[in-house]
């Protein structure tokens, strides 16, 4: 019998070369597709409603610019303006604004929580992880992909909405600070968007089924919103003065929206806390005279007490943005590493 | 060769027990061990708000017997107590008020899919609806049982959370037919959540799959929410409350009789 035989070369690399990483971005698309069809759609469909509504209110908005916020100083055409904004404009806008809190989480956890455990749960991780390309970077790779494609979306659709809630901002004496606006723009939004979608790739990891996932994905998350609200009065921006007359300064539409005011508490002279039922009892009273001849700042004064408020100007909105954007990140991070952590550890 | 053959009219009575039916009370066990973790995840959560909302129930209405008692109302120590209330009190009467609110929308997400859609996901429809007991009795069976504890427990919390929520009634001005206020009493609660349950059963066996299905069911019961709070309560041919509430209930009943009607035909169809 004869046998051909070549002898090995030596430049030739006989080792297994581990998959290239681009055709994870193929492997992604296929396993993924169903989310990533649906989420531009759905978000495309409500923007859709954004824009037609959206338009309508900032034609009405545009009708109120030259009217007073106070209720007392409104001419009776301001006041019929008003009422009709706040019955047919608001109520609706309020019920949008809050179904977008809970668009972060539904992304995240419809896109996160089924990403890694469907496959753990169907089984199919034996014949997926065991291709050429490692199984870790298969998570990884999916993890990023998915990632980059919510926050965009979800930036997109955040400044859409920023856009449609604004004439509220005024109207409504809603500051740009506070739990709902804060976290439904700027750069806030998108991060919430990856810190679910995070939080439900890592419980996926390690509930292994599918619909646990969701449900304590949405549990988490309402834990880390709550956490964020907590914490947000502790940013270092907060200013504390006694000059209390400069907030009504923010009534006007083309100031950058109103303040957040954190507390407020009183001094008696020389500076000595105030007897807080006295401090009272004088505010109410002041209260009920509707037709007041001074202001409340100076009937404290005539009184030696002064008003300390500790509050947030709102053109400190973007240095709170990078903040809390920030930590976010940094949790997202740290969860999708917490991830691919228990895909390397994980025998199933 | 000999063969015995009895006759026909014989074996027809000699066929015995196997060509009964198996008896309904078969499917007690298998929805309960089907469905544990539903049930056991509703319980608790039931359980949980039952006992959160006596607790701070008697203490809001000791605090508003004591504010009612207090006279003149100009006093400043009454109003203190106003006040107290009016912050305090009403935070802890707001939230649990929006959480039970909250309630139905996730039985429509996570109650009401799976129920028929993973049999089909998981194809192990194969196995379960070539039982004793037939397909469309599985079905009802499990629709019943789990439909009617839904709607009784969601009853009962309603129930509780109009009295835990009535000193806010004067000191908020709500009426009875404030949309909020009107969605979470007398049979109105139970029969939204009842729907949400049959809304997702019926979308999880028309599209055979659970997380979609879940998706699909909670954008559908937000659409209907809606459609219901800013359009369709205005056209009730009645305008008080009891009249608005079994109109209300009237055509939601319909609806979830018609959504479990379809799931059963849509049982029925699939070649197994």
């Amino acid at each position: 019998m004869n046998v051909l035989t070549l002898p090995a070369q030596p430049g030739q690399d006989t080792a297994p070369r581990p998959v290239p990483w681009r055709r994870m971005a193929w492997v992604t698309w296929r396993q993924q597709r169903a989310t990533l069809i649906a989420v531009p759609t759905v978000l495309a469909a409500v923007a859709v409603f954004l824009v037609v509504f959206g338009l309508k209110a900032h034609h009405d908005y545009a009708a109120l610019l030259n009217c007073p916020l106070d209720q007392g100083q409104q001419s009776n055409a301001c006041a019929k303006l008003f009422s009709t904004f706040n019955s047919t404009d608001w109520p609706l806008a309020n019920t949008v604004g809050i179904l977008v809190q809970l668009a972060p989480v539904l992304i995240g956890a419809f896109a996160g929580a089924p990403l890694l455990a469907r496959a753990l749960e169907n089984g199919t991780y034996r014949f997926a992880w065991t291709q050429g390309l490692m199984r870790e970077r298969q998570a990884i790779a999916k993890l990023a992909l998915l990632g980059v494609t919510l926050v965009v979306l979800a930036w997109a659709f955040g400044e859409l909405f920023s856009w449609f809630f604004q004439p509220f901002l005024w109207t409504e004496q809603i500051s740009r600070l506070t739990e709902g606006a804060f976290a439904s723009s700027g750069i806030v939004f998108p991060a919430f968007t990856l810190v679910a979608f995070a939080i439900g790739a890592f419980l996926g990891m390690l509930l292994r089924r599918v619909i646990p996932a969701l449900a304590a994905t949405l549990g988490v998350y309402l834990a880390v919103r709550l956490g964020a609200w907590a914490l947000r009065g502790q940013y270092p921006v907060t200013v504390v003065t006694s000059n209390a007359n400069q907030f009504s300064a923010f009534g006007t539409p083309s100031q950058p929206g109103f303040a957040w005011i954190l507390s407020t508490w009183y001094t008696g002279p020389g500076g000595k806390p105030a007897n807080q039922s006295a401090v009272g009892q004088l505010l109410e009273q002041y209260q009920s005279n509707p037709h007041p001849t001074v202001s409340v700042g100076q009937t404290l004064a005539e009184h030696g007490y002064t008003e300390w408020n500790r509050w947030i100007p709102p053109s400190h909105y973007w240095p709170m943005q990078f903040i809390e954007a920030g930590w976010l990140l940094v949790l997202a991070v740290a969860l999708m590493a917490g991830t691919v952590w228990l895909v390397r550890h994980r025998a199933a | 060769m000999t063969v015995f053959t009895p006759p026909a009219s014989q074996l027809d009575r000699a066929a015995g027990p196997e060509s009964r039916p198996a008896p309904w009370s078969g499917m007690l066990w298998v929805t309960w061990r089907q469905h544990r973790g539903l049930l056991i995840g509703v319980s608790v959560v039931f359980c949980a708000a039952v006992a959160g909302l006596l607790v701070t129930g008697l203490r809001i209405h000791h605090d508003y017997a004591l504010l009612t008692a207090c006279r003149p109302a100009a006093l400043p120590a009454c109003q203190g107590l106003s006040t107290f209330f009016n912050s305090t009190d009403w935070h802890e009467g707001e939230y649990p008020h929006i959480a039970v609110q909250g309630a139905p929308v996730l039985i429509a997400m996570f109650a009401g899919p799976p129920v028929v859609a993973r049999e089909l996901e998981a194809r192990t429809y194969r196995y379960a609806w070539t039982q004793g007991i037939g397909r469309v009795r599985w079905t009802a069976a499990k629709l019943a049982l789990l439909g009617s504890l839904l709607t009784i427990m969601a009853f009962a919390i309603s129930q509780l959370l109009t009295w835990f929520f009535a000193p806010f009634m004067t000191t908020q001005q709500l009426t009875d037919l404030t949309p909020t206020v009107f969605d979470t009493s007398g049979l109105s609660y139970a029969a939204w959540t009842l729907t949400a349950f049959c809304l997702g059963v019926f979308l999880g066996a028309l599209l055979r799959s659970t997380l979609p299905a879940m998706a699909v069911t909670l954008g559908a019961y937000v659409s209907l929410a809606a459609a219901t709070w800013f359009y369709l309560r205005d056209h009730y041919p009645v305008n008080t409350f009891w009249p608005m509430q079994l109109f209300e209930a009237g055509w939601l009943l319909a609806l979830s009789a018609a959504l479990i009607a379809g799931t059963i035909w849509l049982v029925r169809r699939y070649a197994a």
